[in-house]
């Protein structure tokens, strides 16, 4: 299934996002000029490293943390905008729905499941206990857990149940888009591709857009349509999936691509060689530079300048001024 | 390594001495670790040998045993967990029966380990550079000025990049890859002859993943250093290691050299981790999952233990233990069906 008809317009815009955490000295700015465009039922998998911002992306698109420039459109609706009363009514209305990472951790360790799945329902403001319960089930039917681990509390089931929980939690509300920080990070692979079908189940059912967030591009593998690369707060690539991981146009991607360990010999370039060798000084690396001249093996003066995202291809954009050429200067593939 | 500063051998007095192979460093021979205060037996008649210069992996799901098994060949078995029955001997002695002390000389001077989270096990106001040197004024004698001089060159032979400055970093200022290095680093130290690591690498990005899989694999070319891995990953254990033992409920169901488990693996659960393990092309897009869940630890079960998942089980696999029966060069498996062939063979 492929996603967004062409026309439709994007249901969650993210229009030239900077986020700056913390004041003075200790400033820190986490996300600078992201733009992102969600469209309706799609899966868009956002990838980068620890600290490369992709949990405060989310974070502010579901308006726990204000943007300092730029402005979160969602339906139509600048939320990025709204203020104090209006603001709390709309994250009430529970529209877009953020599943945490570590459920252990995320989840109230005293409360049975059956109440964290009502929970969101009651914030809203719904008082029905009957419909409350018959919705809390139907979510957790919806995920694939029955009746027997309604009264089970979050340290009683199994790490991948728990994050089935996280998921009913958040369709217990009817989201019409859902954002997962790293669903599947702390699962072993069984239970992380019975995480990830399910959330592709989910999408092909309800036609719920969904956002993945996970620092591993392999998870990414069988559901995302869509792939977003983060690099320190910068988007370096944003493209098809299957056009990404057959040729990505960032050295970054590359890289993050053949570091991911595989089972199978079958990997055209090994991570050594998309690396810097050696630890001579960096020309490229003053401010202003690329994010990611530091540790391209392909930066040239050029680099010493922030490349914009910049289309290359029919819904496909790459931050690199050297897209068209590093592919070449890569030593040639393992023989 | 050019300096053996190494303290003389035998050190560990009345150590009971074993025959065996002179490259071998660490053997286990129907290693039971019970659990619970013996209420429960997680692992059951492990038997693995780690030869030097040689990278052993060990993989299963959480719960299938392999860290009490390492943790078992290190000596350090959480409270309420011992070794029940089995041997574990190490460069030749068994030490299932050590003094605490006997331990201590081993620890960090003959065998190293690393972990999960490196930030966990260093002290977090201390540098890390006095840390390490600690360890080398503690275990080898070496006087200051020396310690540190040794620790830069550690440093740098793991890998960090400007190690005088790193030395005089407390770890807040390092991050999680750079721990991972300094805590190699450290468990090298004295040169031992076994490192074992479990898990060092699951909390880190997959770049710097790499990173560390080739520091490991450096110094076993290096060093000759012998390496116990654990994993539950069976991408990053075929990556990295030699050998393969895989783990479940409690049992190594197969074993054999890493080329040859993935490329004609003969035990169903293999097959089936394989099938679920992701691969690098990333194009493949079915997700293949695993039935069922694993046996509660310990659980009692007669015959194969995987049976209640199995997809070719057959009633013979329920009648009685499963042997492991040798399948190839170094290929064992636990199975009725490789057995049956074997016979038939």
């Amino acid at each position: 299934m492929t996603a967004a008809p062409a026309g439709a317009p994007p249901l969650l815009t993210v229009e030239s996002v900077d986020v700056t955490l913390g004041r003075g000295w200790r400033a820190n700015q986490v996300l600078s000029g992201v733009d992102l465009d969600i469209w309706p039922g799609e899966i868009v998998g956002l990838v980068g490293e620890t600290g490369s911002g992709k949990t405060t992306l989310a974070r502010t698109v579901v308006g726990l943390v204000d943007p300092t420039r730029g402005r979160i459109v969602f339906e139509g609706q600048p939320i990025s905008a709204l203020r104090r009363r209006a603001r709390r009514a709309e994250r009430r209305r529970g529209h877009v729905q953020l599943v945490f990472q570590d459920p252990l951790r995320s989840l109230d360790p005293d409360l049975t499941v059956a109440e964290i799945v009502a929970e969101g329902l009651r914030i809203r403001g719904e008082d029905d206990g009957d419909q409350i319960r018959r919705r809390a089930t139907a979510a957790l039917a919806k995920v694939g857990l029955d009746a027997t681990v309604l009264q089970r509390t979050p340290g009683q089931i199994s790490g991948g149940q728990r994050q089935r929980v996280s998921i009913a939690r958040a369709l217990a509300v009817e989201p019409r888009l859902l954002i997962c920080d790293e669903p599947v990070s702390a699962l072993d692979a069984s239970s992380r591709n019975h995480v990830l079908r399910l959330l592709r189940e989910l999408r092909d059912s309800l036609g719920l857009p969904i956002v993945v967030i996970s620092h591993d591009l392999s998870s990414l593998a069988g559901i995302a349509d869509r792939v977003v690369v983060l690099y320190r707060g910068r988007i370096v690539e944003d493209g098809p999936v299957e056009r990404v991981f057959a040729t990505p146009r960032h050295p970054y991607t590359a890289l993050l691509m053949a570091s991911a360990p595989s089972v199978r010999d079958d990997r055209p370039l090994a991570p050594h060689q998309l690396r810097r060798s050696g630890p001579g000084p960096v020309p490229q690396d003053g401010p202003g530079a690329c994010v990611f001249a530091a540790r391209c093996p392909f930066a040239a003066d050029v680099c010493a300048a922030q490349p914009p995202l910049t289309p290359v291809s029919e819904r496909w954009s790459v931050a690199c001024h050297r897209h068209e050429e590093w592919g070449a200067l890569a030593p040639s593939a393992n023989p | 390594m050019a300096i053996d500063n190494r303290k003389p051998w035998p050190d560990l007095v009345g150590a009971e001495r074993h025959e065996g192979g002179a490259d071998e460093v660490l053997r286990l021979d129907d290693l039971h670790v019970s659990v619970h205060n013996g209420a429960a037996t997680a692992v059951r008649g492990v038997c693995l040998r780690v030869q030097a210069g040689e990278i052993v992996g060990l993989v299963g799901e959480s719960g299938s045993g392999k860290t009490l098994t390492c943790r078992a060949a290190l000596g350090v078995l959480p409270a309420g967990c011992a070794v029940e029955r089995g041997s574990v001997s190490f460069a030749g002695f068994e030490v299932t029966a050590l003094s605490r002390r006997d331990w201590e000389r081993l620890h960090g001077s003959r065998m190293g380990a690393v972990f999960q989270d490196p930030a966990s096990y260093l002290n977090p106001v201390i540098t890390v550079g006095r840390q390490l040197a600690e360890v080398l004024r503690v275990k080898l004698g070496m006087r200051r000025r020396a310690a540190r001089q040794r620790a830069i060159e550690l440093f740098e032979s793991v890998g960090l990049r400007q190690p005088e400055r790193v030395f005089d970093q407390i770890p807040a200022e390092l991050s999680g890859g750079m721990l991972q290095r300094v805590m190699i680093a450290i468990a090298i130290s004295c040169d031992p002859e076994l490192l074992v690591a479990d898990e060092p690498t699951t909390a880190l990005d997959v770049t710097i993943q790499a990173e560390v899989l080739e520091l490991l694999r450096q110094l076993r070319d290096d060093r000759g250093l012998a390496v116990l891995f654990v994993s539950h990953d069976l991408a990053v254990i075929t990556q990295l290691c030699d050998r393969i033992a895989v783990f479940y409920a409690g049992e190594i169901v197969e074993s054999g050299p890493a080329a040859e488990i993935t490329q004609r693996p003969r035990h169903p659960y293999t097959e089936a981790l394989l099938r679920v393990a992701s691969v690098g092309d990333f194009r493949r897009r079915e997700l293949e999952i695993i039935a069922g869940q694993p046996p509660r630890v310990g659980a009692d079960i007669t015959g194969c233990r995987f049976a209640a998942r199995c997809p070719v089980a057959v009633p013979e696999c329920g009648s009685g233990q499963v042997r492991s029966v040798p399948v190839g060069d170094q290929h064992h498996v636990r199975c009725v069906h490789a057995a049956r062939s074997v016979v038939a063979l």
